[in-house]
């Protein structure tokens, strides 16, 4: 080997190791512009609010003293805020549990080879591209105990009329009706595509062996939905604990404190009473709960699919 | 060949709704009426130009635009884009465009609210437009109340446009078929007569009324009064009724005293006890009286153009209830401020438009509330503006002026929770109140 060719050589084995290097490079070049929005509009904002959460931060007060833990202190001695937690975890639950199965059953029925599917398909998803404002409307009136629709089909049985939103025991399944009937058209599509990610000679195989359809759902399709299943409840329960929209809209909280959520709280915190020292408090203990929620759902659920 | 059909019938459906919503307002609700007020309207095209915010979300906004189309048609170098936004969410967002240094040029709010923004040093002290700093708006055209609610720590913030406040709609003919007379003079004034007139005009679906031995109180086809119609505003009139007072002068919270107690139990009693009431909640107000099946409903000022022009009822204003020892009645000011940051030259451009304003306070009448100037106050025609008269003579007799504090909202928003509880037989009056007190009690202190 001469001496240039082991020059060229080894020229081209550090040209290996910079092409590495260009192609890290290139990566975080791709990256940058997305990182730099993130970091200035989600990662400083989220250290911002830890940090004002140690402060009597009132938004127009020139005078912002450092108080320690004590917004945190007054947190757990707030009864509206367990009040608002306990109220929010009902709502989450009712909600992520109903939109699932409700989005399940519909992503099930429209990925059967039937006539119009694409149209029931649509039909379906439309709910989903109303606003929460639009939404909480429509669903007031219907929802109304004097004039509304629901209660008016319910007279054909001879029901009495029911206090959707004003009974306390009533409001927050109403607003969880609400929101599944609102939101489930998203999780219908996930679970559309994961069903169309099935090989279809699984259950092949179960006919042959004489499954039913049951069968067929309850041993196929359910268990290697379990990753969908992870990703819509994840979903879920970070998008519904955090709702606000259908208490403001729809009940204003009440009756009494009986919906308020810990986002319509945060809301007054901050907004009403303008502390935005304790609210920033809250919507940090909001994040950390928020955060191990969703760790417990991918224990339980991230078990590995192979298929 | 169905997939394509499919396919192709979704995506006209798809641009079927686009085009359905991208249809003007103004042509869809062409034959509509009354038409939604505009939440951003654009008066005039002059190159003086005028940013106003305020929370007129009722028939009051019309008439405040109309007041505004007319200034810009006589001034034709002004313009003014008034943007409506409801109360709450105009103190927030006020709030955060005094943070960017982007407030409006002009912003009406409560009276209430003025100690907060005050406090704050962003709104611009108007004493020398009043006469008594040199300026053209005479405050002894004004009730000394009214003055006293412009001002916070001795500066004068505001200038008034309004006193709008408690009083009562009836249905007439409810009234009429229960052989009540429908002269507001003849209003009784204590808790008894006013429980037996209402149980007169409370009927079920058999038309007994609630003072009948065999009224059905579950089958009630018309009720007598509502008490879910802003609960909190008829509670601080009932507190002053019964000598009570939100709060001490040794700055305590008092809605748990004995008058406060009595206010709350009484309204409690009209639901639970006396059958003339539905709770609270799930009970549209408004439109149970527009739909015929309230006799009397506690509202405001603000009720006449949507009694006259969005129902079909035969209705007449009637002074506030009076459920204690003495007469009293809420009332609020609709407050013009400027942000401490104009210029002199935007600060004259508003000025001008107060001063038409101020001028017109009888054409402001029109909206139902009862002019700030005591002038103006004089001028009404009895014909066209009686429910502005009568509740006006009921603010200047013995109305009780909304509460001023540096943290009056987070203190109602306190209080209001518990009102709404206890009316809905969810809490006791006393524990309701004294977790309201309780709470209000910490945020007055951290206030001062």
């Amino acid at each position: 080997m001469s001496a240039n060719q082991r020059a060229r050589l080894t020229a081209a084995s550090r040209f290996s190791i910079s092409l590495k290097t260009r192609e890290i490079l290139a990566a975080y070049t791709f990256l940058a512009p997305f990182m730099v929005f993130f970091m200035i509009f989600v990662v400083r904002a989220v250290v911002e609010a830890v940090r004002m959460s140690f402060y009597d931060w009132h938004i127009l007060r020139p005078s912002r003293p450092y108080i320690g833990i004590e917004n945190y202190i007054e947190l757990i001695n707030d009864n509206v805020w367990w009040i608002a937690l306990q109220n929010t975890i009902v709502f989450t639950a009712l909600t992520v549990v109903g939109t699932t199965i409700v989005a399940l059953a519909a992503a099930v029925a429209v990925t059967r080879p039937i006539r119009g599917q694409n149209f029931f398909r649509v039909l379906l998803y439309t709910p989903s591209l109303l606003s929460v404002g639009a939404v909480g409307l429509i669903w007031v009136w219907l929802l109304n105990t004097q004039f509304g629709i629901v209660n008016y089909g319910l007279s054909f049985i001879g029901a009495r009329p029911v206090n959707w939103l004003g009974d306390p025991g009533l409001v927050i399944p109403s607003l969880s009706l609400t929101s599944i009937w609102w939101g489930f058209g998203f999780p219908m599509l996930i679970f559309i595509a994961g069903l169309q990610g099935i090989p279809e000679q699984l259950y092949e195989a179960a006919r042959i062996d004489g499954g039913s359809s049951t069968d067929l759902f309850w041993h196929i399709t359910l268990p290697l939905l379990r990753p969908t299943i992870l990703f819509v409840t994840v979903t879920g329960v970070i998008s519904h604990f955090q709702v606000y929209g259908q208490p403001f809209i729809m009940t204003n909280g009440g009756p009494g404190r009986s919906s308020y959520s810990l986002i319509f709280y945060l809301y007054q915190i901050a907004w009403t009473a303008f502390r935005m020292g304790y609210g920033a408090a809250v919507a940090v203990c909001i994040a950390v709960i928020m955060a191990a929620l969703t760790s417990v759902q991918f224990l339980v659920l991230s078990r590995r699919i192979e298929y | 060949m169905v997939k394509r059909l499919s396919l192709m019938f979704t995506l006209a459906l798809l641009v079927t709704m686009m085009l359905v919503m991208s249809i003007p307002t103004s042509i869809v609700a062409q034959d509509a009426e009354p038409e939604p007020t505009p939440i951003v309207g654009a008066f005039g095209g002059g190159e003086t130009k005028i940013s106003y915010w305020n929370g007129l979300t009722g028939s009051d906004g019309v008439t405040m635009n109309e007041m505004l189309a007319q200034f810009a048609m006589e001034n034709p170098e002004f313009e003014v884009t008034s943007e409506i936004i409801p109360w709450n969410t105009l103190y927030a967002k006020l709030q955060a465009a005094f943070v960017a240094n982007q407030p409006p040029d002009l912003v009406l709010m409560h009276a209430s609210e003025v100690p907060q923004f005050a406090s704050f040093g962003v709104v611009m002290d108007l004493g020398p437009w009043y006469t008594s700093g040199g300026g053209w708006f005479d405050e002894t055209d004004i009730s000394e109340i009214t003055y006293a609610g412009m001002k916070y720590q001795g500066v004068t913030y505001g200038l008034p446009l309004d006193n709008h406040g408690r009083g009562l709609w009836i249905n007439t003919d409810m009234f009429d078929a229960a052989g009540i007379d429908t002269d507001p003079s003849t209003a009784p004034d204590n808790y008894e007569d006013w429980v037996s007139l209402l149980q007169a005009l409370t009927l079920d679906v058999n038309g007994n009324n609630a003072a009948d031995p065999d009224f059905d109180s579950e089958n009630v086809v018309q009720w007598g009064y509502v008490v879910g119609e802003w609960p909190r505003v008829n509670f601080l009139s009932a507190l002053a009724q019964h000598g009570g007072e939100l709060v001490s002068a040794d700055e305590q919270i008092t809605v748990n005293s004995d008058a406060g107690i009595a206010a709350l139990q009484q309204a409690v009693d009209l639901v639970y006890e006396y059958n003339v009431s539905p709770p609270p909640a799930g009970f549209d107000t408004w439109q149970g009286f527009a739909s015929g099946s309230v006799a009397v409903i506690p509202t405001g000022t603000w009720f006449r153009n949507f009694a006259v022009d969005q129902t079909d009822i035969n209705g007449m204003a009637w002074p506030q209830v009076q459920f204690g020892e003495q007469p009293g009645t809420w009332f609020g000011i609709h407050t013009f401020l400027l942000p401490a940051s104009s210029t002199p030259e935007k600060a004259a451009a508003v000025e001008t438009l107060l001063k038409w304003i101020s001028a017109n306070q009888v054409t402001w009448a029109g909206s139902g509330q009862v002019p700030a100037l005591l002038s103006a106050q004089a001028a009404l025609d009895p014909v066209n503006y009686p429910s502005n008269i009568l509740l006006g003579q009921t603010f200047s007799d013995y109305g009780v002026l909304d509460y001023q504090s540096t943290a009056v909202q987070e203190m109602y928003a306190a209080l209001d929770p518990e009102l709404d509880a206890a009316l809905n037989n969810l809490s006791s009056v006393e524990d309701a109140l004294n977790d309201a007190a309780e709470r209000m009690q910490q945020v007055l202190d951290r206030a001062m």
